[in-house]
C-alpha cells in the first residue's frame, strides 16, 4: 500500500502529527486539514485514496464532511475512517448510509488505525480489480 | 258568653212556658157540651203538652248546641290568632274561654299538635341552618378550589363528559389564547383549535379511555416560541364512579428539557475534551514504545507532547472540580491584595502565543496607579485566562482583542473589560452565556468548549469575590465580556 495518499483531518494538531508520522513511517503520503471545510477542498483537489477524519471539529464536522463528499461525483467513493471522542457511537445505519468504512474511538492506537487503513485500501483494491 | 247562656235559658224557658200555657188554655176553653170534642180534648191534652214540651226542649237543645259550637269556633279562632307564648302566659283567660270539656280536649289536642309542629319547625330550622352552613362551606370550598386552580402556574383545564370546557385557569387561557369567562361550556376542540390538535386528541382520548392518569410530552408554540409541556390528564369520576369529565394539567418543562440537553451536551463535550488529550498521550506513548521515534529530537518532542497533554487534562479536570467546589462552597480561598493590571499582564504573556497562532492582535492596558483588589490570585488568573482565551477563540483571523481596566473611585470598584471583534452573540442568547453548560448555538461550530468557562468566571467573581460579571454583544461586530471587583481600601492594601 505504499505511496497511497491519506488525508488526515483533525483540529488537534498533535493527533494529526502522530498519525502522519505513523503513516509516513509505513510508506504513505500524508495530507492534513484541521476542519471539514478545508478537508473537502483538499479532497477535491488532491483526490486522496482514503480520508481519516475526526468527528467533532469547528466549521464543519466529520459527519458533515462525509455527507458533502458523498454528494460530489469526483470524491464520492473515497473511503472514510472516522475517529471519534464522542460519548456515544455513530449508529450503524448512519455508518452504512454514508459508507463510513470504520469508526475508531479516541483514545485510539496508531497501530490499529494503520491496520484499519490497510484493510480498507485492500478491500477497495479488490473491488476495483473485480 | 255566660250572659248569652242565661239569656238563652230565659228565652227558652219563656218559649217552653208559652207553649205549655197555650196547650193548657186550649184545653180549658173547650166546652163540655161538645161531648165528642170533650172526649177528644181529654185524649189530646197530654199529647199537645208533650209535643210543646218536646218542641221547646228541641229548640233549647239546638240553641245550646249552636252556642257551644260558636263558642268552640271562637275559642279555636282565638287560639289560632294568639301566639303560643301569649296563650301559655295567659292560661286563665283560656280556661275561662274553654270551660267546656270538649274545648279543653280540643285545646289540648291542638296544643299537642302545635307543640309537635313547633318541634318539627325547630328541627326544620336546624336542618335549614345546617344546610346553609354546608352551602356556605361548599361555596367556600368551591372558591378555594377555584382560587387554588387559578393560582397554579401550570395550565389547568377541566372538561365535562361531552368535552366542553368547565374550568380553566389564566395560564391555560394564555397558552391556548382564550378567555375562560366567555368560553365556558364551549367545545375544547373549537376553543383550542387545530394547531394544538395533538393536545385535544390526547385529552379526549384520555377521557374516553376511562383509565388512570395518562402523561404525554407535547410541544406548543407560545408567542411563536416552541415550548415543551408535560401534559397529565386524569378522569373525573362522579359518585356512581362514572367518568363525568377530565382534568388536564400542563407543566412547562422547556427549561428542564434545555437543562437536560445542556447536561447531555456537557457530558458529550467533557467526554470529548477529556478524551482528546488522552488520545494524544496514548498515541505518543505507543509510538515511543514501538520505537517509531527514530531520533532523540523526535523522542523529546513526543515526551513534550505527552507532558503538555497531561497538563491540559489536569487543567480540565481542575476546572470541572473548581466549578463544583465553588458551587458547593467547599473551595479554599486565599485572598491577598493584588494589582489587577499586574494579574492581567501575567496572563497576557500566556495568551499571546495562542493569539499569534490565530493572527489575532491583543491590545493591553497601560498600568494604573492604584487598582489594588483583595482577591485569590489563582482564581482571578482563571477568570482572566477564560475571558482572554474565549475572546481570541471566537475572533476570526485579523481581528483584535482589547483589554481595558478602569478604576471607579466613587463606586470603589475596578472594572475589567475584554472587547473582541469576533462573531458576537445573538440577543436572545446573551442572558444565558454565564449559565453552566450553556453554549451559544451559532458558536458551537466556531470552536470547542465545555460551556463551563464562563460559568466558572461568574462563580469566582460573584460568589467568591462579591463582584459582578457583565456582557454586551452585537452579532458580526463583537462582544465585550468583563467583571467588576471591589477596590481594596488603601489601609487594607497597605497593612497586608
Amino acid at each position: 500500500m505504499t505511496g497511497k495518499k491519506v488525508l488526515v483531518v483533525d483540529d488537534e494538531v498533535h493527533i494529526v502529527h502522530v498519525v502522519a508520522i505513523k503513516l509516513r513511517n509505513n510508506g504513505y503520503e500524508v495530507l492534513s486539514a484541521d476542519n471539514g471545510a478545508e478537508a473537502f477542498e483538499l479532497a477535491c483537489k488532491e483526490k486522496p485514496d482514503i480520508i481519516v477524519t475526526d468527528f467533532q471539529m469547528p466549521v464543519m464536522t466529520g459527519l458533515e464532511l462525509v455527507e458533502k463528499l458523498r454528494q460530489h461525483q469526483e470524491v464520492k467513493d473515497i473511503p472514510v475512517i472516522m475517529l471519534t471522542a464522542r460519548s456515544f457511537a455513530i449508529p450503524k445505519e448512519q455508518q452504512e448510509d454514508l459508507r463510513i468504512s470504520s469508526c475508531l474511538s479516541k483514545p485510539f492506537s496508531p497501530k490499529e488505525l494503520l491496520g484499519n487503513i490497510e484493510d480498507v485500501l485492500y478491500q477497495k483494491q479488490v473491488m476495483v480489480s473485480n | 258568653m255566660k250572659l248569652r247562656r242565661i239569656l238563652y235559658a230565659i228565652v227558652a224557658a219563656i218559649v217552653a212556658s208559652s207553649l205549655f200555657a197555650g196547650g193548657l188554655a186550649e184545653w180549658q176553653l173547650s166546652g163540655p157540651e161538645e161531648g165528642w170534642r170533650y172526649a177528644g180534648y181529654q185524649q189530646r191534652i197530654p199529647i199537645v203538652s208533650v209535643c210543646y214540651i218536646v218542641g221547646a226542649m228541641g229548640v233549647i237543645c239546638l240553641g245550646w248546641y249552636q252556642l257551644r259550637l260558636s263558642g268552640t269556633v271562637a275559642s279555636i279562632a282565638t287560639l289560632l290568632q294568639d301566639d303560643k307564648a301569649h296563650a301559655i302566659g295567659d292560661r286563665k283567660r283560656f280556661f275561662a274561654l274553654l270551660r267546656m270539656t270538649k274545648i279543653d280536649e280540643l285545646y289540648q289536642a291542638i296544643s299537642k299538635h302545635f307543640a309537635g309542629c313547633t318541634a318539627r319547625i325547630a328541627e326544620y330550622e336546624k336542618q335549614i341552618k345546617d344546610l346553609q352552613v354546608q352551602i356556605q362551606l361548599s361555596q367556600r370550598r368551591g372558591k378555594n378550589t377555584e382560587a387554588i386552580i387559578y393560582s397554579i402556574r401550570d395550565a389547568v383545564i377541566v372538561i365535562d363528559e361531552s368535552d366542553r370546557l368547565l374550568m380553566a385557569n389564566e395560564a391555560a387561557g394564555q397558552l391556548f389564547n382564550f378567555d375562560f369567562n366567555s368560553s365556558q361550556h364551549k367545545s375544547v376542540g373549537e376553543l383550542i383549535g387545530p394547531d394544538q390538535g395533538e393536545f385535544v386528541d390526547f385529552l379526549t382520548r384520555s377521557r374516553q379511555s376511562k383509565g388512570q392518569a395518562t402523561r404525554k410530552e407535547i410541544e406548543f408554540l407560545e408567542d411563536g416560541i416552541p415550548k415543551t409541556f408535560n401534559c397529565i390528564v386524569s378522569c373525573v369520576y362522579d359518585q356512581g364512579q362514572q367518568v363525568c369529565g377530565a382534568v388536564a394539567v400542563l407543566h412547562d418543562i422547556t427549561r428542564e428539557k434545555q437543562i437536560q440537553q445542556m447536561k447531555s451536551d456537557f457530558v458529550s463535550h467533557v467526554s470529548h475534551e477529556l478524551k482528546t488529550p488522552l488520545a494524544s498521550i496514548t498515541a505518543y506513548t505507543e509510538m515511543l514504545a514501538d520505537g517509531e521515534a527514530d531520533d532523540e529530537q523526535t523522542r523529546k518532542e513526543f515526551y513534550s507532547v505527552i507532558q503538555s497533554q497531561a497538563q491540559r487534562l489536569n487543567r480540565l479536570i481542575e476546572n470541572i472540580l473548581n466549578s463544583s467546589r465553588i458551587e458547593s462552597g467547599l473551595i479554599k480561598v486565599n485572598k491577598e491584595p493584588a494589582s489587577l493590571t499586574m494579574l492581567i499582564e501575567e496572563q497576557l504573556q500566556m495568551i499571546k502565543g495562542y493569539a499569534e497562532e490565530k493572527k489575532v492582535e491583543v491590545i493591553g492596558q497601560k498600568p494604573i496607579v492604584f487598582d489594588q483588589v483583595y482577591v485569590d490570585k489563582d482564581m482571578i488568573h482563571e477568570v482572566i485566562v477564560n475571558l482572554l482565551s474565549n475572546a481570541v477563540k471566537y475572533t476570526p483571523s485579523g481581528g483584535s482583542v482589547k483589554i481595558k481596566i478602569e478604576v471607579d473611585e466613587g463606586a470603589s470598584l475596578v472594572r475589567v473589560s475584554v472587547t473582541d471583534t469576533g462573531v458576537g452573540i445573538p440577543e436572545d442568547e446573551i442572558e444565558h452565556v454565564f449559565d453552566k453548560f450553556y453554549r451559544v448555538g451559532a458558536n458551537k461550530k466556531q470552536a470547542k468548549g465545555t460551556g463551563l468557562g464562563l460559568n466558572l468566571v461568574r462563580q469566582i467573581v460573584e460568589k467568591v469575590h462579591d463582584g459582578r460579571v457583565f456582557v454586551t454583544s452585537q452579532v458580526g461586530v463583537g462582544s465585550t465580556f468583563g467583571f467588576e471587583l471591589p477596590l481594596a481600601t488603601r489601609q487594607v492594601a497597605g497593612a497586608l
